[in-house]
């Protein structure tokens, strides 16, 4: 299976998006041959660095706008069930600009998968502060240093009701691969946050290889997933949380599917027939 | 009455007091009559007390408008009475609730109040089956044919109903009783109010899945389809907020289902971004523009076509947009189903232009399904795709996962694959491509009804929308002889059929006149303008009269 495409691949030398490029290809053939074919496997991707991944692999799906990207997947969940979605965003694309689409898509367990490449910078705006970066970041909007203290994406995740959270490293591919896997495979809203070192703004390759720790269990309950999403040192990667809960679209229309089973012009016409005069 | 005359039915209440559906159940009286029938409701925006009221007004033949000059008025309280009973017609009935109304004042009091609080516990409710009775007793409904009615309109505590009804008709004194006496007509119709009508459309064109976040005057699409998605088989979705709305209206589009998005003029700023995304990527969708009286929050339950310069130019950057503005209840079904088939057909979003008159405002059509549009598209053969092929119409083919082909639409300039470009060449192409679409679009627009034009006559009245129906029952009350042109497409404006007019007089509910200012812009129109920006639609005597001033 070749992933890759002919456009031109500009991120910069050593950026952490090729490890997370290198993993999702990896994952997307693990998926293949676990019966998640190609052809029903859909991306989507926000604005902003990450999202170049969008033109770099062989997948269908929608470069969607900054920070709705999640909407986009929602979207054709709901209209094609058949379909396997996954989204690719950024931390200012989905901790920023469109927060209020991850945390309804968790709260509402939309069978979606959500790929964070969480560098905690803007980079293709040229390095300003994030939801993530930490307080005192110094980029071209705040010279003197942020003044705000970061936000906690996966604390505020798991209490809105996600099925399935986990957080990976884009420098351990393989951990990474089977993040992506399991989200994937897991019916529900899954997001899997990517530490990702920006080489450019905020490089973070020392930090991470130093505080990462794998997640030797996955926590029991909701409680002891948040008090472990809230330790910074080490910075655990692994599967946080995973629980079974009905699913947003077969919550809404049963077992149906509204592209599949669309009607008709006849049929419309006699159901029309049915109601009016109304 | 003779049987062209006008008979106008008003009632005034406190909201919860089931005003409106008095409203509803004369609607479908008069109906069943076989009569033509208009309902105009206003409301303020709250939901316990206040002032509501309910005019319906109904002719044998033909009606397109409320009067405000009533026949018969039903005034539950002070309030309305204090606000409506000056709108009497010469020979008109006003009936009061004496036991909110004081003493000494014209018209018949019924101490409606004392005998709903004899059938409890909802009381209040019980006020709008006393004024249904009223119009019963006064139209010469027997008491028999009454029963019938309330048991199909007010089901729940349906024997409380009838029998607070019975009571009341009682009370009717015999200068009310059978002296409004109505002629049958001969119509076989449907009542519709403008937002059904147009979910009806979109559904007989195709319509798969509708999404919306509650907005006045819209919400009601929402809350129709969301009643019938069983019968009708059809998704409705409240997501989070309008930007969500739009971008899985867009994402479900890519997947192959049949999309539309409804809001006022306030979740349309929201989604515009998204309109614009649409209109890159090639995305079909419809978006239903329910404008209310503005700018901002504005007036959120009364009316104004104050958006229509937003409405043309919705979404940033150069591509093509549909804009259609349907003048009656009966052409939003009609042109709601159109406007469907053409976005998927030129594959670019387009703008169903309401308001909060035609929105919301009830009238009797006939609505034939088979006339309606559907809603096809130019779809991929076999081979190898790509999703954005240059063609020699601009229009790419369309194909739908789960596919062993690519399938990528994109937000960035690309190329035919989808993959994003800055290369000078592929930019060029791609704004051609998407301008040729628009030139075969126009062309299209040429073969199908792009303007109406009703009687021959002088002047020539040039309007749109709901203003539509207030003019056509202006000439009709009246006795004007003018020629009405009215453009159901405003993007592409269609300048071909407007080739013989140099001069007329617009009348449109704005302040500025932003009708006026597009045909002088479009067709070089030069105009005289009637406008209205009081929230409240025009009535058709007062139009008339403001006509004949400037005629």
């Amino acid at each position: 299976m070749e992933l890759g495409t002919y456009a031109e691949n500009t991120w910069c030398p050593g950026c952490g998006n090729f490890g997370i490029m290198n993993a999702v290809t990896r994952a997307v053939k693990i998926l293949s041959e676990r019966g998640v074919g190609a052809d029903r496997l859909m991306m989507s991707a926000g604005i902003g660095c990450h999202g170049k991944i969008f033109d770099y692999l062989r997948i269908s799906g929608f470069y969607s706008i900054h920070g709705r990207s999640i909407a986009t997947v929602e979207g054709m969940k709901v209209a094609n069930p058949d379909l396997k979605v996954m989204t690719f965003v950024g931390d200012g694309d989905a901790y920023g600009e469109g927060l209020a689409h991850v945390l309804f898509a968790a709260k509402r367990n939309a069978d979606i998968t959500v790929v964070v490449h969480d560098n905690k910078v803007y980079g293709l705006t040229t390095g300003q502060f994030t939801p993530t970066s930490k307080k005192g970041f110094k980029g071209g909007s705040t010279p003197e240093g942020s003044v705000e203290d970061p936000l906690n994406p996966l604390a505020v995740i798991l209490e809105t009701g996600a099925t399935f959270v986990a957080r990976s490293y884009s420098g351990k591919i393989a951990h990474l691969a089977d993040m992506v896997v399991k989200a994937v495979e897991h019916e529900g809203f899954s997001l899997v946050e990517v530490l990702q070192p920006c080489v450019t703004y905020n490089d973070t390759y020392r930090l991470y290889n130093e505080q990462v720790k794998i997640l030797e269990e996955t926590p029991d309950t909701l409680e002891k997933a948040i008090s472990t999403a809230r330790i910074q040192n080490p910075l655990y990667i692994g599967v946080f949380y995973q629980v079974e809960k009905p699913v947003y679209h077969k919550e809404l229309y049963g077992g149906g599917n509204p592209v599949r089973d669309s009607l008709r012009r006849e049929e419309r016409i006699n159901r029309m027939r049915n109601l009016l005069p109304i | 009455m003779k049987k062209d005359e006008v008979f106008t039915y008003l009632v005034g209440g406190k909201a919860g007091e089931g005003v409106k559906k008095a409203g509803t159940v004369a609607m479908n009286m008069f109906s069943r009559m076989g009569r033509a029938a208009f309902e105009m409701d206003d409301y303020p925006s709250l939901i316990r007390g206040g002032h509501n009221f309910t005019v319906v007004s109904t002719a044998a033949d033909v009606i397109t408008s409320h009067y405000m000059k009533a026949d018969l008025l039903v005034l539950h309280d002070e309030r309305s009475y204090a606000e409506h009973q000056s709108q009497v017609k010469p020979e008109g009935i006003v009936v009061y609730n004496s036991d909110e109304v004081g003493e000494d004042v014209r018209g018949i009091g019924i101490p409606m109040t004392t005998e709903a609080r004899k059938y409890p516990p909802n009381t209040m409710l019980r006020m709008g089956v006393g004024s249904v009775t009223v119009l019963a007793a006064a139209i010469g409904v027997s008491l028999d044919q009454l029963e019938d009615i309330i048991r199909m309109e007010y089901p729940r505590e349906v024997e409380k109903n009838i029998d607070y009804a019975r009571a009341v008709y009682e009370l009717i004194p015999s200068e009310v009783m059978g002296k409004l006496h109505l002629e049958r007509g001969e119509h076989t119709s449907s009542v519709l109010t403008g937002n059904q009508a147009a979910a009806l459309g979109a559904y007989s064109a195709g319509l798969d899945i509708y999404f919306a976040y509650p907005m006045t005057p819209s919400t009601s699409i929402l809350h129709f389809l969301a009643g019938h998605t069983k019968d009708l088989q059809v998704v409705a979705i409240h997501p989070e907020n309008e930007i969500a709305v739009a971008n899985m209206a867009v994402g479900a589009a890519f997947a192959g289902a049949k999309t539309m998005v409804g809001s006022s003029g306030g979740g349309l700023a929201l989604m515009e971004e998204t309109y614009s995304l649409a209109g890159m990527t090639e995305a079909p969708v419809v978006f239903v523009l329910s404008s209310r009286s503005g700018p901002s929050t504005g007036v959120p339950t009364y009316t104004e076509q104050g958006d229509l310069h937003f409405a043309l130019n919705q979404g940033h950057g150069e591509f093509p947009r549909i804009v259609a503005a349907p003048g009656s209840v009966e052409e939003t079904y009609y042109v709601a189903a159109e406007l469907l088939m053409l976005v998927w057909k030129f594959q670019t979003p387009g703008t169903l232009v309401l308001d909060k008159h035609l929105s919301e405002s009830s009238h009797t059509v006939t609505i034939d399904p088979e006339r309606a549009a559907w809603a096809d598209f130019s779809s991929h053969g076999s081979g190898e795709y790509k999703r954005y092929t240059i063609t020699d119409d601009g229009i790419s083919p369309l194909l739908f996962p789960p596919s062993s082909e690519v399938i990528k639409w994109n937000s960035y300039e690309h190329d035919e694959l989808g993959i994003t470009t800055d290369k000078a060449e592929r930019i060029a192409a791609m704004h051609d491509k998407r301008k040729k679409k628009l030139e075969t679009l126009t062309a299209y627009m040429k073969t199908i009804t792009t303007v109406n034009v009703y009687n021959p006559g002088y002047p020539v009245i040039m309007t749109y929308g709901s203003t539509t129906m207030s003019v056509l029952e202006a000439l009709r009350a009246g006795d004007i002889d003018a020629t009405v042109v009215q453009p159901v497409y405003l993007r592409p404006f269609p300048v071909w059929e407007f080739a013989g007019y140099d001069t007329a007089l617009v009348i449109e509910q704005s302040s500025t006149g932003q009708f006026a200012t597009l045909l002088k812009e479009k067709a070089r129109v030069d105009s005289e303008v009637i406008t209205k920006y009081d929230g409240r639609p025009f009535d058709p005597q007062e139009l008339a009269s403001r006509i004949k001033e400037v005629v």
